[in-house]
């Protein structure tokens, strides 16, 4: 053989090998505990944010928590070992893997999109766990005598029970939103934090003027969290005239939220339609925002405009800090605002009361159908007692800790757990009131899709508002016609709400003339 | 006849193999969603008889389809016409060169972007060049105009999306055209120099008529792509903003999986293999390959 033939194998061997993976210094490699011959049950975690051995935004060292909390849980239950899969985060996926009876045993999913198919039997309610003690809990601590005790943010924590009134998930832990801000850009122009809509405005236009984009932001943002604000905004006083439903579980948490059967009766009396003045409101504002916005509104690269200082503000969640925090090209302070409130001079709707809530659960996990694939029963399943067991283990304070505070992105959601201090501004944030509806939560996927479609062509000019709010309507009435249909929901149960709540809509202005 | 029959039996016996995994993998699947077209059914719920009404809804009653088909039979033209020309001009520039070795390194040069993974190329197309800061907005502003929305402006979403992919001279395509210059005999270019046919009405006249053999083939490729594909239009604009973007397939994709009406997006799926078959029949019967101008010149 020649020597030029036997080179370039030669040379792909030594570049293959410089540049294979070095197991990572700082990663502590957990032995399995459990020994595999004792081992009788395998339970599937697909954990979301703290995937083990993961490198989260592909920043710092791999996630060791969750791994440190398995061996543990592993040494109390020999006969049982914690499997964390990484799955994608797509419904699409989750769907057609729990149709199969294949989706691992416990998995992060938004409680809202859980709440879309809860009559398949496709997951586990929680209620009856959460109502006893947790037995990992010392006597007199919380938890010891209803687990439900030691969460921290008991409103959100709770109002994440389903319309049919269960509870379906855990929340681990809290995200919120906030508007990430340039300092030194704030202060080259000599802006500070606005202190309301109208003085948000006038700071973006300064920075518009002076050849930035403003307000960093994607048409899903505006769609989901932009809306929910808006609207709690503009209808929040309605709410003692319009809101019908006052679920004893729920109401002392979610202080009048609307739920679909409600959204699906008030748009029946011609709410969130074009007669709906409030309604048409909300998407003029949202227009007149747009203009601070990137040009193009679903594809840009948002962490890269703000860290190159193209953009002085951005609207991103506390997951964003810890990507902040430590990206080698960051050069400049940043600090965290949240959206001011809509004075009455900008909105005659609005009446100056802070933004609500837009973020909450993060890490909502839930039990599938797969925990109690053993016996199909869930008084008798064994496979479902081990993973109500690792969650209520996984609920102590020193684990919790170990999970969620391992990398600065989400507040934990048991007392106890300290809150690491650059998410202070967050934690502060979760204490407003809650919102008053999550419009990207209200209904099935199809209408998400039509509303983020039909809004991101009305805000870059492709319809009028008057064309917009038509595909609204009619996206509502599939909307409606599909929930009502899906949860065999009975509308006419409101009818004398809505009559007994009469006096109240008549002391208010410009409300649809429902019949 | 049974002695034959006999003889061809290990044949059969290589062949059963892949006929049963073709059964089960196209066939089967194709005969499902045409079962599945006439009931209304979300994946683990409830399912029911619809007859024709998940057809009669697609084909009156759904917003998309007008603007769907107008979005396909705009990006399809397009690709067929880049398709058509940029490779063959490609083709031919590297054919006409006199060194072997220059015409090996060329072919090899635009060869090499095909290891890229096209969604790769894609998401390049949709954050570096076409992005708010990207080489367009950029270059425009050098000369001092304003930047465009390209993939979120309703005005120009279908002129980027079809611009995607500029200069079109894709390796695969390159050298299908390269191989077909290559097929036509010498004698044929003798006999053209020879009756005074050079330079562009020699590549008009004797080789594009020659090489409609692989025009077809890159014809019919390009439709059956773009009618079925979707993954570009997916990852960069979701087929919006509004419906601005979309086509029927993209639509058939949210429907099954993400709106889990697999019975209404598996009608869409049958509308689009109808649609298929008529234009690849279309196209057999109406564009003749070299072959068939050959048989009519016999």
């Amino acid at each position: 053989m020649k020597l030029s033939t036997l080179t370039l194998p030669v040379v792909f061997a030594l570049a293959a090998w410089a540049l294979w993976p070095r197991p990572s210094g700082g990663a502590a490699e957990v032995a399995p505990s459990s020994n595999p011959a004792n081992v009788k049950y395998v339970i599937r975690v697909a954990p979301g944010f703290y995937m083990p051995d993961r490198r989260p935004m592909d920043v710092g060292k791999p996630l060791q928590g969750l791994n440190e909390v398995a061996a543990d849980f592993e040494k109390l239950y020999p006969d049982t070992r914690i499997e964390f899969v990484d799955v994608p985060s797509v419904r699409e996926w989750v769907v057609t893997q729990l149709a199969a009876g294949t989706a691992p045993d416990i998995m992060n999913i938004n409680v809202e999109d859980v709440w879309q198919d809860v009559q398949k039997g496709w997951y586990v309610p929680l209620d009856s766990f959460l109502e006893q003690s947790n037995p990992f809990v010392p006597k007199g601590s919380p938890g010891s005598r209803q687990w439900w005790d030691m969460f921290k943010y008991q409103a959100i924590s709770r109002g994440k029970a389903a319309p049919d009134g269960k509870m379906y998930c855990l929340t681990l832990d809290m995200i919120e939103t906030g508007i990430f801000y340039n300092k030194s850009l704030f202060a080259k122009f000599g802006v500070s934090p606005p202190k309301d809509w109208v003085d948000f405005l006038r700071i973006q236009q300064i920075f518009k003027d002076a050849g930035y984009t403003p307000m960093l932001v994607d048409s899903g943002a505006i769609a989901d969290w932009g809306m929910d604000l808006l609207f709690d905004q503009l209808y929040d006083q309605l709410l003692p005239g319009i809101d019908l439903s006052k679920d004893p579980k729920r109401e002392q948490y979610l202080q009048g939220y609307l739920d679909w059967d409600e959204i699906c009766y008030l748009h029946g009396k011609g709410y969130f339609t074009k007669d709906d003045a409030r309604y048409l409101e909300t998407f003029r504002i949202m227009k007149d925002w747009r203009r601070f916005m990137p040009l193009n509104l679903s594809s840009v690269d948002l962490t890269k405009e703000f860290i190159n200082q193209r953009g002085p503000m951005w609207w991103s969640s506390s997951l964003s800090v810890y990507k902040l925090a430590r990206d080698p090209d960051m050069a400049f302070p940043w600090g965290v605002f949240y959206l001011p409130a809509i004075p009455k001079s900008y909105s005659k709707y609005a009446n100056g009361h802070p933004m609500c809530v837009i973020g909450g659960s993060a890490t909502q996990l839930e039990l599938s159908n797969s925990a109690i694939q053993d016996t199909h029963d869930v008084r008798t399943s064994e496979r479902l007692k081990r993973c109500v067991a690792f969650l209520q283990f996984l609920c102590l304070p020193k684990n919790t800790d170990r999970v969620v505070n391992e990398w600065v992105a989400l507040l934990p959601n048991i007392k106890g757990v300290p809150v690491q201090p650059e998410l202070q501004p967050f934690d502060t944030i979760l204490k407003r009131q809650y919102g008053t509806t999550k419009w990207m939560f209200t209904f099935d996927l199809r209408f998400d899709d039509v509303y983020q479609r039909m809004l991101e062509l009305y805000l870059n000019g492709g319809v009028s508002l008057s064309e917009f709010v038509g595909w609204m309507q009619r996206d509502i009435d599939s909307g409606c016609s599909t929930v009502v249909r899906r949860k065999h929901l009975d509308l006419s149960k409101f009818d004398p709400v809505w009559r007994s709540l009469a006096p109240e809509r008549a002391r208010m202005e410009d409300l649809p003339h429902a019949p | 006849m049974l002695r034959r029959a006999i003889r061809s039996l290990p044949l059969y016996a290589i062949l059963t193999p892949s006929l049963i995994l073709l059964a089960i993998f196209n066939v089967a699947p194709f005969v499902l969603a045409f079962a599945a077209s006439f009931f209304d059914f979300e994946i683990g719920g409830d399912s029911r008889f619809v007859g024709l009404a998940n057809y009669v809804e697609y084909l009156t009653n759904d917003p998309t389809l007008l603007p769907s088909f107008e979005n396909l039979l705009f990006l399809t033209f397009f690709a067929c016409l880049f398709v058509t020309v940029c490779p063959l001009v490609v083709a031919k520039m590297i054919f006409s060169l006199k060194s072997e070795r220059a015409r090996y390194i060329y072919r090899l040069m635009f060869l090499l972007p095909v290891v890229v993974p096209g969604i790769a190329g894609t998401m390049i197309w949709g954050g570096l060049i076409l992005g708010d800061s990207g080489l367009v907005n950029e270059t425009l502003r050098l000369l001092g105009m304003e930047g465009r929305g390209w993939l979120s402006d309703p005005q120009t979403v279908l002129w980027a999306l079809a611009l995607i992919g500029f200069p079109f001279a894709g390796g695969i395509n390159v050298l299908i055209y390269y191989a077909g210059l290559t097929s036509i005999p010498d004698t044929v270019h003798d006999a053209a120099s020879m009756d005074g046919a050079v330079g562009l009405r020699k590549f008009l006249r004797i080789d594009v008529p020659l090489v409609m053999s692989q025009v077809k083939l890159l014809l019919i490729l390009t439709i059956i792509g773009n009618v079925q594909g979707f993954e570009g239009l997916f990852v960069l604009t979701r087929g919006g903003p509004g419906f601005k973007s979309m086509v029927p397939g993209l639509w058939m994709y949210f429907n099954a999986f993400s709106f889990q009406r697999m019975g209404y997006a598996s009608a869409i799926g049958v509308v689009l293999f109808l649609l298929i078959l008529g234009l690849t029949v279309l196209n057999m019967r109406l564009i003749r390959s070299s072959e068939d101008l050959q048989a009519a010149t016999i």
